[in-house]
């Protein structure tokens, strides 16, 4: 127990000696918290717009200033003709043109339908999507509009007019707010990152600098050696995750509707996975920009993408979804999110801390026989 | 080593290609069906056939519709009223509730728009005016036709695939040259080197050109795996594309070189290089929609070459863009370019010199 120690201290005092480190570790996470909070998202508001009117009646004149006044359209530009339009989405002036129709205002007053026309740039797919479901949008509640007004022209009496309509609720984040679908995530990913990248490079590191023989023939005994090298690290991790919490609840407002314990308990099973991978990849690999290497190969890359953090794990296909259930971040991704914002339990969550607790002794024992192998 | 380098890239490409690049589809619906007659399953069906929802379960309850979104085995769920047929027979208005799990606000958003396209164009099939001509119904209102110009797929890949081109310029370029230069500093043989005949300016530009080699081929490698497995379709030149990747390549050699200059140690090295692109990769664009910041992060956007390099590449790749309209996006990366290469040089060559 005391050698442990001693080497943990040692490795502590390591850590403590590199500042560079230490920003990396401490600024990057509240770096990037700061930006999914205050920053980043996929709400994109005000595409900007370009509108090119070929009626110039009273009515497409109202239809292009009610585009206008809904959020989603920045009208910046008016344009002449047809020809412009390619120029405009060649150098990226406009993401949107829309086209009213020669005829317009004649069809809506005559009972028909208005004809539109609204180029999006697919280019950038994300807002082609978001522009394609907003001029949808737009476009069902002014038809409506117009479609009460030519009825009542018609005679017909409106509440005769039947639709269906859908009416939409938002669970758990019902202000939509990017930060509380991130941060949750952001601590899976920090912590991933900063342990598996640190474990797999000290025992490399001391290889490479020749410390390791003179550890070798010290009393020390191997398990007790991983055991005290990734101590500081599972503490840091630990700590990491508690600050990004706080900070995220207090600070940011997102909100924390389970239980702190189920938290803590998947918190340390996870932990305990990645310095488990750590140390596999440190005792294998050969150099330190390997292990930086593989490091990020395994940890950095597939949690960022693979574990559902920012991209929804139900459009992949079915290679790379069958590969995401090897990681156990995948897993741990579902109980912060849940605990965050849904409030879920025990009883919704325990396959989850299953799949945890199974990778967590799997790999544990793994890196343990890798390291009493090395006679 | 050298596999890896070779690897790397390929790799990326597979996981943005299909991840960051896979659409939202196949999304896990929960039916809630009050009313059990022909006109709800219609409705049902209309969500199952769209290719966006794929059906979940069927809880009887709005407890079960809780239980559901909260493990996570849908992700959006839809209330068939009782009486939904007599409204439709009545010609009333009836209503359909669609609850979303938001905690992941793009995809509900877009969940929620196809539902509400869904039930639109059931609404014009389930209430459809008698017209003049029988058998037919006339459309009122606005038409809008919406037509997706250069992707009508609305393909992500097509956007990520170009933009990893220039991702893995930066990503290979800063990470292998800075951590191969400081590894002689480390290991001390930069020393050794100088008591050879070799001049300093050898050094630096042998030093480099392997960099621009593998940069190069990589590059390639990309291009080609893009094009012909994603089928990402290239309209563009490959003068344009060839000469802003270049740009940005001695962007990326100046920075790499500013990295090793920072750093004693290859670890140092690492922490630097990934400190500096978390944030390029984040607030270029280049998963992140930049229209969608807010204007302090939007100004702090212009100082990222990635930037610049990420509307060339897809406005070239997609839709053909030349010189003439991406001119300013040329400018602010040969500006950019030239400024970090040459700085980088001067103070390599400065840190070399003594």
């Amino acid at each position: 127990m005391r050698r442990i120690l001693a080497i943990a201290r040692k490795e502590f005092i390591h850590i403590m000696r590199d500042k560079r480190m230490l920003g990396v570790i401490l600024i990057m996470p509240l770096l990037q918290l700061f930006l999914y909070a205050y920053a980043l998202s996929f709400d994109i508001k005000h595409l900007p717009t370009a509108a090119l009117d070929l009626d110039h009646t009273e009515q497409s004149r109202q239809y292009i200033s009610a585009l206008q006044q809904s959020n989603y359209f920045t009208v910046n530009r008016v344009l002449n003709n047809y020809g412009q339009v390619d120029g405009i989405f060649e150098s990226n002036q406009d993401q949107v043109v829309v086209v009213v129709g020669s005829g317009f205002g004649r069809d809506t007053t005559a009972g028909r339908a208005g004809a539109v026309q609204v180029l999006v740039d697919g280019s950038d797919a994300n807002s082609a999507q978001l522009g394609q479901t907003y001029s949808g949008a737009l476009s069902r509640v002014y038809g409506a509009k117009i479609a009460i007004a030519q009825y009542e022209a018609k005679g017909a009496s409106v509440s005769n007019v039947g639709a269906l309509t859908g009416n939409t609720r938002v669970w758990y984040n019902p202000e939509g707010k990017s930060a509380s679908y991130f941060v949750p995530g952001l601590i899976v990913v920090l912590v991933t990152m900063v342990t598996v990248l640190q474990t797999a490079n000290t025992l490399v590191k001391e290889k490479e600098m020749g410390t390791y023989e003179q550890l070798i023939v010290s009393p020390i005994k191997r398990i007790e050696l991983m055991v005290g090298k990734i101590a500081p690290w599972a503490l840091i991790g630990a700590v990491e995750i508690l600050v990004i919490s706080l900070i995220g609840i207090i600070i940011f407002g997102i909100p924390f509707r389970g239980s702190a314990l189920l938290l803590a308990v998947a918190s340390l099973l996870y932990v305990t996975c990645t310095l488990a991978l750590g140390l596999i990849i440190s005792a294998r690999a050969t150099s330190v920009e390997a292990a930086n290497q593989l490091g990020s190969l395994v940890s950095f890359l597939p949690t960022f993408m693979l574990s559902g953090y920012i991209f929804p794990l139900s459009s992949l296909p079915w290679v790379l979804q069958f590969l995401s259930y090897l990681y156990p971040a995948r897993y741990f991704m579902v109980v912060t999110r849940t605990v965050f914002l849904k409030g879920g339990g025990l009883s919704v969550l325990w396959p989850q801390l299953a799949a945890l607790a199974g990778f967590a002794v799997l790999m544990t024992t793994f890196a343990a026989f890798l390291y009493r192998e090395r006679a | 080593m050298l596999p890896m380098l070779m690897l790397m890239p390929v790799l990326q490409l597979v996981l943005f290609g299909y991840v960051v690049g896979s659409d939202v589809k196949n999304l896990q619906l929960a039916v809630l069906d009050y009313d059990h007659t022909v006109q709800s399953e219609r409705v049902v069906e209309a969500f199952t056939s769209s290719g966006y929802f794929t059906l979940a379960a069927r809880p009887t309850n709005e407890a079960g519709v809780k239980n559901l979104l909260d493990g996570g085995t849908a992700v959006i769920a839809i209330e068939i009223p009782k009486g939904l047929s007599d409204s439709i027979r009545a010609r009333r208005p009836a209503q359909i509730g669609i609850v979303v799990d938001g905690s992941d606000s793009r995809t509900s958003q877009v969940a929620a728009g196809y539902a509400q396209g869904i039930i639109a164009s059931l609404s014009s099939q389930f209430y459809a005016l008698p017209s003049a001509k029988p058998g037919k119904t006339a459309p009122v209102g606005v038409d809008a036709q919406i037509r997706v110009l250069y992707n009508p797929t609305m393909r992500a890949v097509n956007t990520m695939v170009p933009a990893l081109l220039a991702f893995v310029l930066l990503m290979s370029t800063t990470n292998v040259m800075s951590q191969a230069i400081v590894k002689e500093r480390e290991r001390g043989t930069l020393e050794q080197l100088f008591v050879t005949p070799i001049g300093r300016s050898d050094y630096l530009l042998g030093k480099l050109v392997p960099y621009i080699g593998i940069a190069v081929i990589q590059v390639i490698v990309t291009f080609a795996v893009g094009v012909l497995w994603f089928r990402v379709p290239f309209r563009g030149s490959f003068w344009v594309l060839g000469i802003g990747l270049m740009l940005f390549l001695f962007a990326c050699l100046g920075i790499g070189m500013i990295i090793s200059l920072m750093s004693s140690t290859r670890q140092q090295a690492q922490q630097t290089s990934l400190f500096l692109q978390m944030p390029q990769m984040m607030l270029s664009g280049f998963m992140f929609p930049i229209a969608a910041f807010p204007p302090w992060l939007y100004f702090f956007t212009f100082l990222i070459p990635l930037r610049y390099m990420l509307v060339i590449v897809r406005s070239n790749f997609l839709k053909g863009s030349g010189f003439v309209a991406l001119w300013p996006q040329f400018l602010a990366l040969a500006v950019f370019s030239l400024a970090l290469f040459f700085f980088g040089l001067s103070r390599f060559q400065k840190r070399l010199a003594d």
